[in-house]
């Protein structure tokens, strides 16, 4: 979507930077600090022996001495939880640490090396995982005996093979990145880079397996010393303790209770931290979908115009506004658009990425993203039966009668838009199954009819393929035969060329003209910001900059007498001879500087005012409205083209 | 296709010799004599003669080589000896426990993906919402509470304050079916719930991803209906990573059922381990290990071609 695309910064490299804590951190923090800190520096201010027994008060309640009470010999239950503590984090800690580091040289030194000693750590690592970890552990504790050593090194080895895989990949990406080829080629030594260069560019990963890591130790840790093959005794540990307190459950529930509680909040914080760590290591967000289940809730207070529609109109968009929220203000990402498309006749959409063409078409279909509305405006479209639809005031299910019947829609990445797990046959098939009552062999003869009719050789054997055998102008050709199997009265384009090679796209292109001229055929409304493209289709251009039209009028017109600048710098930048097309695939102005302003940072005035080579003082007072030049058709929203600025 | 199951099957077959060399290396690798060791951890020492008669019961003094041999063709034909305590053949208390350990996994896998991936589903289409929410925050906690202390606390709980189900034990299916049933009750849901919260995310989170796909705007824009668009273009391709999960914790179950097992007595593989271990019944753990581990691998090399029948871009 060309509206997040422009929202999301670049920043998701995930290097470690701190310069302060980030406010979602805190809170787990200081939690783990208080777990790490507390079985450490408590004891030693209570003065409790933990393993000074007193029989005569075993179970004995919690008082001012002993706070938690007494266990089953007698002995003070505070003391005893804290230093079980001690032994279980110690363990975790620095099993944790060792696998941290065997695992991430090993990873290192196989990503970097790559050849045998990669093979050799991946393999490693295989093998290692290929013991349920707990199992790995008893058989290492049949060969050592039990004891705390046993333990640090029964969990090192179990955690190492994580840290190598993940330093492996991670390590495998960084190192095709340009500053680690620039190092290398300034020829700094291998240990340099690896150290140097490449571990602080992947520390993010390796602290979050690392906080992970802990925590599995943790748990892994008690649960040997529960099955008495852990932390021996008399030392305390947490695992020991519930075993302990298990012959006891009847009389001593509490005893059970304390040691279970102290393991779940230990691990609760360390959880917690990893995933926050994770959260802003690694920032993702929210995916900004199609909502599929979220009630539409209607925001246009329905003004229920009568729908009626010019006799040769498929589609007109009035004053149409689309809005979305940013903490709480809300932001015009459409403002005011007005466009119409005629029975087989194409109107082009013109404008770079974030110019709302995309989301203007996405209106149309009822298919905004999650949080964006239309919060006022009209659109109407033409029915298969000849009626006029008000789309604005459809419900979920009146949309879904619509799509693909009445107004189809191709997509920019054939690459994407077709689902990989499907044959591309039965998803072109789908929707007609749907909306009609075929039976499947009728469906299956259409679509292959349709196939045909969009120029795929062999349609026959294209059917049954899954969309990765077939290329992207297949892929593209399957999109638009999907399209058409319903013979709808509008087709929506949004940029359908622009990821496909050059030649490929003059034939995408070809066929739609085909298409134009054909009986029966449906209205376009074509999304580019390829000028070069829309001369060859276009019957009507509507320019849009900043999510309003600033010119528009008839292709003829607006190609040979454009009066916006911003027209006339896409102009320019349309490629002269037809091999340079491949210029044009980069979505950027080569002739004039800058970016369009985001959604929310649009200035007063005149929005194009910035990049503008024209601009005077009254463009950034005033902005202009689209008014009508050189005849009642052209339009156009600039105070040069309408005399204001002279 | 065909060569590509061949080719998997064939890695699956050398992994699996892989870890038989070394379970059988790990006695060889680790310093001090297996028999002396044996020996010395009853707490007396052992005498010489006691020494070497174990050496050659174990068949310690023949040479390296032999006893390597013997113990993988051995392991081929599923005869793993007999016990060092009591001389029972290890094979036959395998194949007697192994059903009961993977009947609990069984019942605790069905619970936990009857729950967790309906949940998850739901979680990640109404993203923020408040089952959303519920989700997290049980998964948060579950993850957080080792499955031996959840199997405690169920037993605290239901058996020994509520009284509804017992405490542990097992019962013959065919002898006493509803027995067998109320006892593997809480084993089962202590399982599944150690196990919610990794199946719970990984849908979750899977889902959403697949929501974003463009293929589901594609099909939404064709006109499908959300439930279709839902089952066909989002759950279908949300399958796999989840899938790949199952496969995974189905592996690692067949490890740590070994506490829960040991919490609600229940006489699988686990116990017949664990005591194995505290006996130092070297032969045994061998033999439970290597079963386990072709079990883990197997499970794997079963969750591979469902991944290349799941996805037709899936290829070797």
């Amino acid at each position: 979507m060309t509206m997040t695309s422009a929202s999301v910064s670049p920043a998701s490299s995930s290097r470690l930077q701190l310069p302060r804590i980030h406010p979602r951190l805190r809170l787990p923090l200081i939690l783990v600090a208080v777990v790490l800190v507390a079985p450490f520096a408590v004891p030693p201010l209570l003065g409790i022996d933990p393993n000074a027994m007193s029989v005569m008060e075993r179970f004995a309640g919690p008082s001012l001495n002993h706070p938690l009470g007494l266990d089953e010999f007698g002995r003070d239950r505070l003391a005893r939880v804290l230093i079980g503590a001690q032994a279980s984090l110690r363990v975790a800690v620095i099993s944790a640490l060792i696998s941290c580091t065997i695992g991430s040289l090993i990873g290192l030194f196989g990503a970097y090396f790559r050849g045998f000693a990669g093979f050799l750590s991946t393999k490693t690592a295989d093998v290692v995982l290929c013991f349920p970890p707990i199992l790995l552990a008893l058989l290492v504790v049949t060969l050592m005996g039990p004891g705390t050593k046993t333990l640090i090194w029964v969990l090192s080895i179990i955690y190492f093979p994580a840290f190598a895989r993940i330093v492996y990949l991670e390590a495998s990406r960084v190192s095709q990145l340009d500053y680690v080829i620039a190092a290398e080629a300034l020829g700094a030594r291998p240990r340099r880079v690896m150290f140097r260069t490449i571990l602080p560019n992947i520390s993010g990963p390796i602290i979050v397996q690392f906080s992970l890591t802990t925590a599995a130790a943790i748990i892994t840790e008690s649960g040997l010393s529960y099955l008495g093959l852990g932390v021996v005794p008399p030392d305390p540990s947490w695992g020991q303790m519930i075993r302990g307190a298990r012959a006891y459950m009847e009389q001593d529930p509490l005893g059970i209770v304390i040691p279970c509680v102290a393991i779940s909040l230990t691990i609760y914080g360390v959880n917690l931290l990893t995933d926050r760590l994770r959260d802003v290591l690694d920032p993702k967000g929210l995916s900004g979908g199609i909502p599929i289940l979220s009630p539409r809730r209607r925001k246009t207070p329905a003004a229920t115009v009568p729908a009626t529609l010019e006799a040769d109109t498929v589609l007109r968009i009035d004053n149409l506004d689309v809005t979305t929220n940013r903490n709480g203000v809300a932001i015009k990402l459409i403002e005011d658009v007005n466009l119409r498309v005629r029975r087989g006749r194409c109107t082009a959409l013109v404008g770079e990425s974030g110019s709302g063409k995309s989301l203007t078409a996405s209106s149309v279909m009822g298919l905004l993203p999650r949080g964006v509305t239309v919060t006022s405006g009209d659109i109407m479209l033409r029915g298969q039966h000849g009626q006029a639809i008000q789309v604005t005031t459809l419900s979920g299910e009146g949309l879904e009668a619509i799509r693909g019947r009445d107004a189809a829609m191709i997509f920019q990445e054939p690459m994407t838009a077709l689902n990989p797990v499907y044959k591309v046959g039965d998803q072109l098939i789908e929707a007609a199954k749907v909306h009609r009552p075929v039976s499947a062999n009728q469906a299956r003869d259409e679509g292959i009819a349709f196939l045909k009719r969009v120029g795929v050789n062999d349609p026959e054997r294209r059917f049954d393929s899954f969309p990765h055998m077939l290329s992207g102008g297949l892929r593209q050709r399957v999109m638009i035969a999907m399209a058409l199997s319903m013979e709808p009265g509008l087709l929506l384009a949004d940029e359908p060329t622009t990821a496909l090679d050059v030649t490929v796209q003059a034939e995408i292109i070809d066929l739609l003209i085909a298409l134009k001229a054909s009986a029966g055929a449906p209205g376009i409304l074509f999304i580019s910001h390829d000028l070069g493209v829309v001369a060859q289709l276009a019957d009507e251009i509507a320019v849009m900059y900043a999510g309003r039209v600033v010119e528009q009028g008839p292709a003829a017109t607006v190609l040979g007498n454009a009066r916006h600048p911003y027209t006339r710098a896409l102009l320019q930048s349309m490629p002269a001879a037809h091999e340079e097309l491949h210029a044009s695939r980069s979505d950027t102005l080569p002739s004039i500087g800058g970016t369009p302003p985001l959604p929310h940072e649009r200035p007063a005035g005149c929005a194009f005012r910035d990049r503008c080579p024209h601009a005077v003082p009254v463009c950034a007072d005033e902005r202009p409205d689209l008014t009508a030049v050189d005849g009642p058709a052209h339009l156009a929203a600039c105070h040069l083209a309408t005399g204001r600025a002279a | 296709m065909a060569r590509s199951v061949i080719s998997r099957l064939a890695s699956a077959l050398t992994m699996l010799f892989v870890v038989a060399t070394l379970v059988f290396a790990i006695q060889v690798v680790i310093p001090g004599d297996p028999a002396e060791l044996l020996l010395s951890s009853a707490g007396s020492t052992p005498t010489r003669e006691n020494i070497e008669a174990l050496r050659v019961e174990m068949g310690l003094d023949r040479p390296l080589a032999q006893q390597y041999a013997e113990f993988l063709w051995g392991a081929v034909r599923l005869d793993f000896g007999s016990s060092l305590i009591d001389n029972s053949s290890i094979g036959q208390t395998i194949a007697a426990r192994l059903p009961r350990t993977l009947e609990l996994i069984a019942v605790a896998m069905t619970i936990a993906v009857a729950v967790a991936v309906p949940f998850g589903t739901q979680a990640a289409l109404r993203v923020g919402g408040r089952l959303d929410t519920a989700g997290s925050g049980v998964s948060a906690i579950f993850a957080a509470v080792p499955v031996f202390v959840i199997g405690t606390l169920l037993i605290l709980l239901f058996a020994q304050t509520l009284k509804l189900t017992p405490a542990g034990g097992y019962a013959d299916f065919v002898t006493a079916p509803m027995q067998h049933l109320t006892n593997l009750i809480l084993p089962a849901v202590t399982v599944a719930m150690s196990i919610f919260p990794i199946i719970f995310r990984m849908t979750r989170s899977s889902v959403l991803d697949s929501l974003s796909n463009e293929w589901v705007r594609t099909a939404l824009a064709k006109g499908l209906p959300r439930r279709a668009v839902v089952r066909r273009h989002v759950l279908r391709n949300a399958l796999g990573p989840v899938v790949t999960v199952i496969g995974l914790q189905l592996g690692i179950l067949l490890g740590s059922t070994v506490l829960v097992e040991f919490v609600f007595n229940w006489p699988g593989l686990s116990g017949y381990l664990v005591t194995a271990v505290e006996q130092r019944d070297y032969p045994t753990v061998r033999a439970i290990i290597l079963v386990v581990a072709a079990l883990f691998i197997f499970i794997n090399l079963l969750i591979e071609l469902l991944q290349m029948k799941l996805d037709p871009r899936v290829q070797l």
